[in-house]
């Protein structure tokens, strides 16, 4: 049977009430945005996944490229959205060599509500989709029950409000590809600074008209580690040995091979 | 024709999450963390105040100096913590009235704050409470508590929302725990000392830093009460705000 | 003091006053001059249920409040008196709050008390029954029985029977009359004379040396080793067990403190002696 195995779906509510919690998968609270600039778009992401109150990864990457031209950023459970858009990679590419043309955002799009909503929900998948094709610059967004929107900006994720608050603010209409990325970067900035779901760097990439899509890996780094007060160095021999053992892995043989002494010379490369 | 498609669905075990109508805790987030030196306590803990995924302050103290070259904190819920540490400081401006401004002893203040955690023993403070001073002899002492008062006299403890990751990084560093002398091949455990303030602050900064690095609950700022024989003092020092 | 203050004031006219003394009677100090605690319940119907709910792990792992548990304590009478030994780690769920718990309360110098299940509640009852005995020592000008003692701990314990302790516990001490005496009372009311007990969650780990070993006859060197023994052996299987042994010896004396044993240290020098624990390397 394709698709996802729901076999242990009752064992799991079951073990729930007697006690038994689930496992958590790594959620990522998230800022994501995307903002149209004239002649393109531009999306953005934080870098912080978290499982519960611990930063799971402070430096991820949550821009996830769906064809050369389109990308999208991805909020809620880190493995959905990971496997949803590796998926959907895969059919638009597909897709594209059947009809022999580039790839569109809005068959991006369709092909991802429809996968989403077919499992109602249960895939936690929030995606910024945005990229150039043939009919020019797009920016949407789908819910994990399938549901998508359209709009000049958006933004996704726990700092979604954070994030709103600076592109309401901000936002004007055919912005210049600096100011739409400045903008998208601020926004970001805002939710890893006033959302705790979201932290550490800014990651962006932009999307225009005619020319190749550009990811700005790590666009700001505003939270660079600070250098520890004292050295953690251990002395050698500090950690007790128990026990030792070394085995042999592989056979090794030695052999020794001798030359000539005028084949020596005739190595020589630069005498 | 079947035209419904079979599915286990209707008889699906429903787990009815418990309903709670009376709720009066939530979790405030944060971090608090005390050592004793030889003749010198610390009291530390970052400045943050959060609910849920927000901020409610990036500066809001939460260790007070209560008298007495005392110093105490109350982590958890904020509102239970500050109930406790205002009735303390209440019961003790009491104790100096009735007794002509005697010093209240750390030992006594340490039982005292027992008696009123376990006054709530079926209505617990949400918090996890540390003290920290001199004691009789002039030798730095901490004391940790659970939320209904069983408590303990103690080197160092780290309380709060990331006392799982700072807890073990302190039994490491300032109990030596696992750690041997090189050469004895495990047999000789490194020798315990007191620390100086000096290497204690260090930890401290350390221990908050990477807390903040790993904690989303904990950053913003880093405030430090140091007691010694003269007196209470206090150190900032800002912290990671994402 | 109050009384002569009303004596020469007018207390009506007298402001301040008024309000140092609503001021006074609004604190609860009054009630710690008074031995009975007071305890402040939750404002609504079922204040079990809510405790339940909060604090209890067993039913609601993910309760917020997770108060301190888990323990081995174990105490057995024998020719020499009474060997008393615990071990010294608190949990809160999974997270070991601490390994260096004294889980022994000294009530008085003659009079021993065990700890298990909430440490709060042992701690503080025990402490409390510390102080009913000086009480009864002043009035009656003789010292306590163990059979009095436990029973002043057994009847408090059952008065808030149900409302939520956990307590098992082992008074332990030595009279004239009564010899060395055991006494086991625990939180649902339960008050039990005997001879050897073993309490906790690594109870049945120190049973298991404990009664293979146990003779009357044991000399006191012997009787020490026995329950630091029984102690490793359920800190060694029990995870919620651990961190180092506390022993005692109660005699007609009064009790003697026979050391802190690092269940680390003791573990390999007791593997090497006994040729035992052979399942463990190193």
């Amino acid at each position: 049977m394709p698709g996802l195995s729901f076999d242990n779906y009752q064992r799991n509510h079951f073990l729930t009430t007697r006690g038994y919690g689930q496992p958590t998968a790594t959620s990522t609270g998230t800022t994501i945005v995307g903002c149209k600039f004239k002649g393109g778009v531009v999306i953005a992401a934080d870098t912080r996944a978290t499982a519960g109150p611990i930063v799971a990864d402070k430096n991820c990457e949550k821009l996830h490229r769906l064809a050369p031209k389109i990308w999208c950023a991805g909020a809620g459970t880190a493995a959905d959205t990971e496997m949803v858009t590796q998926l959907i990679a895969s059919n638009l590419e597909l897709h594209s060599l059947h009809q022999n043309s580039q790839p569109r955002v809005i068959t991006a799009l369709t092909m991802l509500k429809q996968h989403l909503f077919k499992y109602q929900g249960h895939l936690g998948a929030y995606l910024i989709v945005a990229g150039v094709d043939p009919t020019g610059a797009h920016l949407l967004s789908v819910q994990a029950h399938g549901s998508t929107d359209i709009g000049q900006y958006q933004s996704l994720g726990s700092g979604s409000l954070a994030a709103m608050a600076v592109l309401e603010s901000h936002w004007v209409p055919d912005m210049s590809k600096e100011d739409a990325m400045k903008l998208c970067a601020d926004a970001i900035e805002s939710g890893i600074w006033n959302d705790l779901g979201s932290g550490s760097n800014v990651d962006l990439c932009v999307m225009e008209v005619g020319k190749d899509a550009e990811l700005y890996r790590n666009h700001l780094t505003p939270n660079v580690r600070s250098e520890k007060a004292r050295s953690y160095k251990f002395a050698r021999g500090t950690t007790a040995v128990l026990r030792e053992s070394i085995r042999d892995i592989l056979d090794v043989e030695e052999t020794v091979i001798t030359f000539g002494s005028a084949s020596v010379d005739a190595m020589e490369v630069d005498a | 024709m079947n035209s419904t498609v079979a599915s286990e669905y209707s008889s699906e075990v429903h787990s009815t999450p418990i309903e709670h109508r009376f709720n009066p805790y939530s979790d405030n987030g944060g971090t608090v963390l005390g050592i004793a030196g030889e003749d010198f306590a610390v009291l530390a803990g970052d400045t943050r105040q959060v609910v849920g995924y927000s901020i409610n302050s990036r500066y809001e103290p939460k260790i007070f100096n209560v008298g007495d070259d005392i110093v105490m904190t109350a982590n958890g819920f904020a509102a239970d913590g500050a109930a406790l540490i205002d009735k303390f400081k209440n019961q003790l401006k009491w104790y100096k009235f009735d007794h002509n401004g005697k010093k209240l002893s750390i030992k006594s203040a340490a039982r005292y704050i027992q008696h009123l955690l376990y006054g709530k023993r079926f209505f617990p403070y949400y918090v996890s409470t540390l003290i920290a001073g001199l004691d009789e002899e002039g030798k730095g002492a901490v004391y940790s508590y659970d939320p209904v008062g069983s408590y303990e006299k103690e080197q160092c403890r780290a309380g709060g929302a990331a006392a799982s990751l700072i807890m073990p990084f302190l039994d490491n560093q300032v109990n030596f725990k696992n750690q041997y002398v090189p050469g004895t091949d495990g047999k000789e455990k490194r020798p315990l000392r007191y620390l100086s303030l000096d290497e204690v602050l260090q930890l401290v900064k350390d221990a908050f830093s990477s807390a903040t690095e790993r904690h989303i609950q904990v950053g913003d700022g880093l405030e430090i009460f140091i007691v010694t024989k003269e007196g209470v003092r206090v150190e900032y020092y800002p912290l990671k705000r994402d | 003091m109050n009384s002569i203050a009303q004596k020469y004031t007018h207390t009506n006219n007298n402001r301040i006053l008024n309000e140092i003394t609503s001021a006074r009677d609004g604190l609860a100090s009054t009630h710690q001059l008074e031995l009975a605690p007071s305890i402040q319940l939750p404002p609504i119907s079922q204040p079990t249920d809510f405790l339940r709910a909060h604090t209890d792990d067993a039913t609601n792992p993910d309760c917020k409040i997770k108060i301190a548990h888990g323990t081995t304590t174990l105490a057995f009478r024998f020719q020499g008196g009474i060997i008393v030994a615990v071990d010294s780690r608190a949990t809160q769920g999974n997270w070991i709050a601490s390994q260096t718990v004294k889980k022994v309360i000294e009530i008085n110098p003659f009079l021993l008390g065990t700890m298990a299940g909430g440490a709060a509640d042992c701690q503080y009852w025990e402490t409390w029954l510390g102080t009913q005995c000086r009480l009864h020592e002043l009035r009656e000008k003789e010292r306590i029985s163990v059979a009095a003692a436990s029973k002043i701990l057994g009847n408090l314990v059952y008065e808030y029977k149900g409302m939520g302790l956990s307590m098992g516990t082992m008074v332990c001490g030595y009279t004239k009359k009564e010899g060395p005496t055991i006494y086991y009372v625990d939180s649902d009311g339960t008050r039990l004379k005997g001879d050897l007990f073993c309490v906790g969650s690594g109870q049945t780990f120190a049973y298991g040396v404990l009664d293979s070993e146990y003779k009357w006859d044991l000399t006191i060197e012997e009787a020490l080793y026995l329950g630091k023994r029984s102690i490793l052996a359920a800190t060694h299987r029990d995870a919620y067990s651990g961190g180092s042994v506390n022993l005692f010896h109660v005699a007609e004396e009064g009790w003697v403190f026979h050391g802190n044993h690092n269940v680390g240290d003791i573990f390999y020098d007791i593997k090497e002696k006994e040729k035992s624990f052979n399942n463990v390397d190193g």
